[in-house]
């Protein structure tokens, strides 16, 4: 009776969410290993480790129920913020930026966790209003997003600043705000930058012109863009082969094992995979979408939109930008890039999702 | 929530999931064989394009240091490791091109390294030649075009002001990601505090080759920045100058600064020995390089900006500026100084045995009275003399990407947390005449000066006058910098401005050897104690490094101040016999040259 109780905790969880998420990451694990055994023999070792950590970290996040969740998002956010700041104060300098807070056997990067609190965040708040949304609560939660953007702009990550604003741009837009605002609020901001623009410093005006073409990397991005092109389509269709992969090897590709995975991927695994993983992204987001149009609850509509809004995101713009047709901005492909930060913080969000549909599924059963 | 808004995100991701389906179709399936070919046969090669570095300039537009093409032989060693027997390529190497690769590029070779080395610099016309005709059979090796500094025979005067270049170091190249390690970076001098003006940033060219090597195609390409030209402060012919008249006088170390007093901009800074600049960047012997590494007297380096030694005497200027100032002796009270000043039972005495009598401070600076300064170095208090110390701008870098080093300037909380000790009476007697804990950089000993000659002014310290900015086709000018005024009775400045004076002109002045220079001049001499235990008198006059060190700060005309020098002689023992003759020196071959007419 007692093992069959606790079996029974996880009979809500949505295994059409988890196990792709699963798959995905058990793929990164392994091409994480090929990317960078030869320079860094120890990296795919931690990413099983976080990667162990984040299936967990989902398992037991579906068994909470989502209110419960929700209500300790504020607190959470003031953390988050507390954290980008010193981050800005104490933070590691790596390549240029302030990103880590160093706990010695870990990198922290607070703005990986900023995106996904903010979604929680803003599901607190909207979670008695109607739809549509009012003026007022739009320009709330946009706050809400815009504050640990701004922090992490100035780290400076544009990257990571846009994956944190965008949900919430997403879910205003879903949820409906009225259209003349919308308009508005795009007609404000084409009148005001080029006023904004000439007002600001010339260091200022430099960092916003090296977000746009981040020259991470002396050579520029250009010439990665060809690399990794070259490498997906050398791939062909059934690709070279596991540690096969020579481009990525040889010449090297920047970030093979983290912004630049797909490459790696798509050179050693051709076209089967590739479009593989494509799908595994859409029918993952798909899944999600469904959740937020049948949950009628606000609360895990605004956690299905956002989740929706922040896989999307990332997982298209890194692809496309392995392709060559989205500028470099320094993003991670979900659940397969390494980072532990990265990783846990989609656990995190995707471990709510799981809460929000257990918890609807447990009602349903109840009434 | 608005169905049509979910029908429009519905429709977004769909079309976004069909372009890039699209895409990976049409580059791993449509073009994919395109794409391995390229990918198998390493198709692709990056070529660095080196921009040449900026000139360098003096103040005048004399050359110092320009670039000038060199053909360099490179290779990527996987390539080579995957097509050659070693021995093979080594024989080929020698019999057609007469190279001799060195052990590192043989490892690289055997190794397989990704990164390209460089097999051989400086290629003769034949070697090129010989390398294009058999261009076939060097599969993985090119030519590269690599620019090399070189000096102009004005430049061998200053090698610690201009530095020297090379390819930066791996820590080098992790801290800053816009290095490359083929691309030459200042490593010392202007080369380095200028690095960002004169490097330039390189250009690349990504181009598909055949099999031969031979370029096909242009994927892409990024043109070079050449650096910007500068135009140092520095006069090459005063540098010039600073350097015979120290070499004449016979001492092996030491240091000259020469700045203008009105703007801090660096007229000269010499660091004495030099090395030679030429040879360095050719590159030297394994005996050359340890005997100059070796070499007791530190050609290396840069004694002006980066040593610390004690200022003596010239450190009176602060202590008597501050005593004014305060109210602790005015301009026209004598103190009876003796030959020795008594503090319970620690005797502290005179340089001169004879003492010096009843005296003002004007008299005081002018004997170089040591218990005149002694007593009131004591009532002025330890705080006050750093507090004015620190206000010339002593132990503080103005211009921090000039000064590096900061002067030792003691207090009682810098012996507490340095040497655990109080701080007593006599650490401030001993710092009241510039000794004791104090040690200063030759750079500081100019600062000293400069603001009585200008009337208690502080500018920040200038190496750069002018750079050419080649992307607006403009020259831009470095304007003084005022950081502060001393903010001290003008009426004081000119009390000390007179003591100095009579340094030269006075009666009992300790360097009357400049009074028959062409010029009106003033000044302030030093003779530090280096050794603080009392050694014997035989062993310090045999022993160099036991020897005082000699100062001498000097300003002239002195109506008008456009030069202040400070000349620091290392052990040379006495500031009035060894360094002011020097400054004397100085001043002779600028009035031949005319340098002290003109304007600066």
């Amino acid at each position: 009776m007692k093992i069959y109780n606790q079996l029974n905790v996880f009979k809500n969880v949505d295994y059409v969410i988890l196990i792709p998420v699963i798959i995905l990451i058990f793929w990164g694990v392994i091409n994480i290993y090929s990317a960078s055994i030869n320079e860094y023999p120890n990296l795919y070792i931690k990413q099983i480790i976080v990667g162990i950590v984040g299936i967990f970290l989902m398992l037991f996040l579906s068994t909470i129920e989502l209110r419960k969740l929700i209500n300790i998002s504020l607190i959470l956010y003031g953390i988050g913020i507390m954290a980008l700041l010193f981050v800005l104060i104490a933070g590691d300098m790596v390549l240029g930026a302030k990103r880590w807070i160093n706990l010695g056997f870990f990198s922290l990067q607070p703005s990986e966790f900023m995106k996904v609190l903010v979604i929680l965040t803003t599901a607190y708040y909207l979670s008695d209003k109607k739809s549509p949304i009012s003026f007022i609560d739009g320009l709330v939660i946009l706050l809400i997003a815009s504050i640990p953007a701004f922090l992490t702009i100035i780290q400076p990550d544009l990257g990571t600043a846009l994956t944190i604003i965008f949900p919430v741009i997403f879910i205003i837009f879903v949820y409906g705000i009225k259209k003349r605002y919308i308009f508005g609020a795009l007609l404000v901001m084409i009148i005001l930058s080029p006023y904004i623009w000439t007002h600001l410093k010339d260091y200022q005006k430099n960092r916003i012109l090296a977000f746009i073409n981040p020259e991470k990397d002396p050579l520029g991005t250009a010439y990665h863009i060809i690399q990794s092109k070259i490498a997906i389509g050398s791939g062909q269709i059934t690709g070279k082969g596991f540690l096969n992969g020579t481009q990525s090897k040889l010449y090297f590709l920047p970030e093979q094992h983290t912004d630049f995975i797909f490459a790696t991927i798509g050179e050693e695994w051709g076209f089967i995979a590739t479009i593989t993983i494509l799908t595994i992204y859409m029918f993952l987001i798909g899944r999600i979408l469904y959740w937020g149009i049948k949950i009628k609850d606000n609360t895990a509509k605004v956690v299905c939109f956002g989740a929706v809004a922040v896989l999307s995101f990332q997982a298209f713009i890194n692809i496309a930008m392995t392709l060559g047709i989205a500028p470099v901005v320094g993003i991670t492909l979900p659940f397969l890039s390494y980072g532990g930060s990265s990783l846990l913080s989609f656990s995190i969000l995707i471990g709510t999702v799981l809460s929000a549909v257990s918890t609807f599924r447990k009602e349903k059963i109840q009434f | 929530m608005k169905k049509d808004r979910i029908y429009i995100v519905v429709l977004v991701l769909g079309i976004v999931y069909l372009v890039l389906a699209g895409r990976l179709y049409y580059l791993q399936v449509k073009k994919g064989d395109y794409y391995r070919e390229i990918s198998t046969k390493n198709y692709v090669r990056l070529y660095t394009i080196n921009p040449p570095r900026g000139k360098i300039f003096d103040r005048n537009g004399i050359l110092l240091a320009y670039d000038i093409p060199t053909f360099s032989l490179v290779a990527l060693p996987y390539i080579v490791h995957s097509n050659y027997e070693m021995q093979h390529i080594l024989n080929m190497l020698k019999d057609t091109l007469n190279i001799t690769p060195s052990q590192k590029v043989i490892e690289a070779f055997s190794k397989g390294l990704i990164t390209k080395v460089v097999v051989a610099q400086n290629l003769t016309q034949e070697q090129i030649e010989s390398f294009y005709n058999k261009f076939y059979l060097f599969k993985g090796f090119f030519i590269e075009v690599i620019p090399k500094r070189v000096y102009t025979s004005y430049a061998k005067y200053m090698p610690h002001v201009l530095g020297y270049v090379g390819y930066p170091s791996y820590s080098q190249l992790k801290k800053n990601p816009y290095l490359r390690p083929d691309v030459l970076i200042g490593k010392s001098g202007i080369e380095k505090m200028y690095d960002d003006y004169l490097r330039g940033s390189p250009g690349y060219r990504a181009v598909i080759v055949d099999a031969y090597g031979r370029q096909k195609e242009v994927l892409w390409e990024k043109q070079p920045k050449r650096g910007k030209d500068i135009y140092l402060t520095i006069d090459a012919r005063l540098q010039k100058i600073a350097y015979e008249s120290f070499k004449e006088s016979g001492h092996p170390s030491g240091a000259v600064v020469i700045i203008n007093p009105q703007d801090y901009q660096i007229l000269a800074l010499l660091s004495y020995p030099i090395y030679d600049i030429e040879k360095f960047t050719k590159g030297m012997s394994a005996k050359e390089w340890n005997q100059l590494v070796n070499n007791k007297y530190k050609p290396l380096f840069n004694k002006a900006l980066y040593g610390l030694y004690p200022p003596g005497s010239i450190y009176k200027i602060i202590v008597g500026l501050g005593a004014l100032e305060e109210g602790i002796v005015n301009p026209y009270e004598t103190i009876e100084s003796g030959a020795v000043f008594q503090i319970g039972k620690w005797k502290y005495r005179n340089w001169n045995p004879a003492g010096c009598g009843n005296i003002n401070i004007e008299q005081a600076l002018e004997m170089s009275c040591d218990t005149f300064f002694y007593q009131i170095g004591l009532e002025l208090g330890v705080d006050r003399i750093v507090y004015y110390t620190h206000l010339f701008g002593l132990g503080e870098k103005l211009n921090p990407r000039i000064e590096r080093k900061i002067s030792r300037i003691p207090s009682p909380d810098w012996k507490m947390e340095v040497l655990n000790e109080n701080w007593f009476h006599g650490d401030t007697i001993n710092l009241s005449i510039g000794q004791g804990y104090l040690a200063i950089t030759p750079f500081d000993a100019v600062k000293i000066i400069s603001p009585i000659a200008n009337g208690g002014k502080i500018f920040k310290p200038q190496l750069l006058k002018a750079y050419f900015d080649n992307k607006e086709n403009r020259l831009y000018t470095t304007k003084p910098v005022l950081i502060r005024s001393l903010n001290v009775n003008s009426f004081y400045i000119k009390i000390i401005k007179k003591g100095l004076y009579r340094v030269i002109y006075g009666k009992r002045g300790t360097a009357k050897i400049l009074r028959d220079t062409p010029v009106i001049n003033a000044g302030k001499t030093g003779t530090a104690q280096v050794s603080r235990k009392k050694s014997k008198k035989e062993e310090k006059e045999t022993k160099w490094e036991l020897k005082d060190h000699a100062w001498f700060v000097d300003f002239y005309p002195y109506k008008k101040p456009k030069f202040s020098v400070a000349v620091f002689v290392e052990h040379g023992e006495s500031g009035g016999r060894v360094a002011a003759p020097i400054v004397k020196d100085i001043i002779e071959k600028s009035v031949i040259e005319g340098i002290l007419d003109e304007d600066i």
